[in-house]
């Protein structure tokens, strides 16, 4: 399981924060104690940490920077400052994102699982059932029967792999697609989803796909 | 300092020499004195009369026509009293004395008020940093909480813009220091704005067109999310009820500049309100109708792009489009290599 260290002082912001990540399938870490945070962050084993800028003590900027000397976990700086040169400080300090708060809860979870995918080196190819998913070209291949994915379909396709067996709700679909500058609206969204059952059920898999009323879409 | 005012001036002081002289000149007569002798004395009264005023005028002229070519040259005229030169006479000292202490007693004053309002600056930064993390921790938990009612998000976003439109205002005003110029993607500013903005634009069910975006410009990202959020805002607040909602996004690259279109197309603006829609407190008759409008969106916009060195430009049909275009200037000068 992928384990994620919260290194944020507000207690309230930081539980919220713990339920999402949990219900994402992370394992979550937190600092209770700001007395000696960068000792806390060194000696936590985790995949991913999440930095607030303004902490008691020494600043996110500080610790990020004195960390990046001993370890290079990943590190996404949170903060609700909105100067750019606050951005500019921490991706030279070696920050891997930097995301502005109130952030979108989506949009932090598809960039958490960016990263992460990034620096754990997943393949460009992932197996669904027996078709070989290729991302980097964007088509399903069983045997010698192709088929290509335009990036809508990709887009959709790739988060609903991501959390197989789970509901993916319209909601998230639409964030992730809109997130990567596709501005669909709702009926374009259906229209993809029935384009992308039809590519699937020439694989023989029909009903891949499902709709739960109200919730949102499961592949099976 | 001109000859003639400056005799018309002092007119008294020669009428009561002229006075003097001929009191002189009927005294010396009575006592018989001779000619020659009078003439003597005439020449030495008028020319030392003569000689004093030519020295007094000479110096006078050189401090005060110093004093006004500085008034003239300075841009910040109340600097004037840095650049006094030394008088050398005494009214002159009174003067220079007077205007020094006007200029530190002003300074003192307006250090004061620099001082509030920095410090209430401050305050407002301070305090929207603060503000923004109970209102994430409420966006968290209307995601976590399934039950929690899509309009609470709504509301949300909304309590969100308005403290953002605080810190942006407060930082419009003096702003020197606090923006970064650099190379950045139309895409991405405007991809971010359009994902806070999807609540609203999918309700409307609005059609987003784009094209020409890939390009960047120099500029300050932060800066330019806002200015391309206030457009967004103005754009969702001004809709045409009659057609469905189509905004047109795309950048024109040309030499010498980026031209920046944002195409909506709303109730558009009356042609008699579209030179003053960039003011303090403008409504229009549009505001007028809508008991949210400040006046102070586009204000705030068009402060901010001239200080980020861009032209903004509003093309306007009413009841059919509103086209506000922001220039960005191709200019190597920031480029670093």
């Amino acid at each position: 399981m992928t384990k994620i260290l919260i290194v944020e002082d507000d207690q309230a912001l930081c539980d919220e924060l713990s339920i999402l990540l949990k219900r994402s399938g992370y394992a979550v870490k937190r600092i209770k104690n700001f007395q000696d945070t960068l000792k806390q962050m060194e000696a936590a084993d985790v995949d991913l940490i999440l930095l607030d800028i303004s902490l008691p003590g020494e600043n996110g900027e500080v610790l990020l920077q004195k960390y990046r000397k001993i370890k290079d976990t990943p590190v996404i700086m949170l903060t609700s400052r909105t100067e750019d040169i606050d951005e500019v400080l921490s991706m030279s300090y070696g920050a891997d994102d930097y995301i502005a708060k109130p952030y979108h809860p989506t949009i932090l979870l598809l960039r958490i699982s960016a990263i992460l995918k990034r620096s754990m080196k997943t393949p460009q190819t992932q197996l669904y059932k027996d078709i070989r998913v290729n991302f980097v070209k964007g088509s399903l291949l069983r045997g010698n029967h192709e088929q290509v994915l335009t990036k809508n379909e990709m887009i959709i396709f790739q988060n609903l792999l991501e959390h197989q067996g789970q509901i993916v709700s319209r909601d998230d679909l639409m964030t992730a697609l809109w997130d990567n500058d596709e501005y669909i609206n709702d009926n374009a969204l259906s229209v993809n989803i029935s384009r992308l059952r039809g590519k699937l059920s020439e694989f023989g898999i029909p009903n891949a796909i499902e709709t739960r009323k109200k919730q949102g879409y499961v592949l099976i | 300092m001109k000859v003639l005012n400056y005799i018309k001036d002092k007119l008294w002081v020669y009428v009561i020499k002229a006075a003097a002289m001929t009191a002189i000149m009927i005294f010396l007569l009575a006592y018989k004195v001779e000619g020659q002798a009078i003439c003597v004395v005439t020449v030495i009264f008028s020319m030392t009369v003569f000689f004093s005023e030519l020295w007094d005028y000479v110096r006078k002229k050189g401090f005060f026509d110093q004093l006004a070519t500085s008034l003239e040259e300075l841009n910040k005229k109340y600097l004037l009293p840095e650049l006094l030169p030394q008088p050398g006479f005494y009214e002159g000292e009174l003067l220079s004395e007077a205007l020094s202490e006007c200029g530190k007693s002003m300074t003192e004053n307006v250090a004061e008020y620099r001082k509030q309002s920095r410090e209430f600056r401050e305050y407002i930064e301070m305090w929207v940093h603060e503000a923004k993390i109970p209102v994430a921790s409420l966006r968290l938990m209307c995601h976590n909480n399934a039950d929690a009612d899509k309009k609470m998000i709504t509301q949300l976003k909304r309590i969100d813009d308005n403290i953002e439109n605080v810190l942006y205002y407060a930082r419009s005003e003096n702003a020197e220091k606090d923006y970064v110029i650099k190379e950045v993607s139309l895409q991405r500013v405007f991809g971010s704005v359009a994902v806070r903005n999807r609540e609203s634009l999918q309700l409307v069910e609005a059609e987003i067109e784009t094209s020409g975006l890939d390009v960047t410009v120099m500029t300050d990202s932060k800066w330019m999310e806002f200015i391309f959020g206030q457009l967004m805002a103005n754009s969702l607040k001004y809709m045409a009820p009659e057609r469905s909602f189509v905004l047109n996004v795309y950048a024109e690259n040309h030499d010498d500049q980026v031209v920046f279109h944002f195409r909506d197309n709303g109730v558009g603006i009356p042609a008699a309100d579209i030179p003053y829609v960039f003011d303090k407190s403008f409504t229009g008759s549009n505001g007028r109708k809508d008991t949210r409008s400040t006046g102070m969106g586009l204000y705030i916009v068009r402060n901010l792009c001239e200080r980020l060195g861009h032209r903004v430009h509003i093309e306007s049909e009413q009841g059919s489009f509103t086209d506000v275009q922001i220039f960005f200037s191709r200019n190597n000068f920031y480029k670093m290599d």
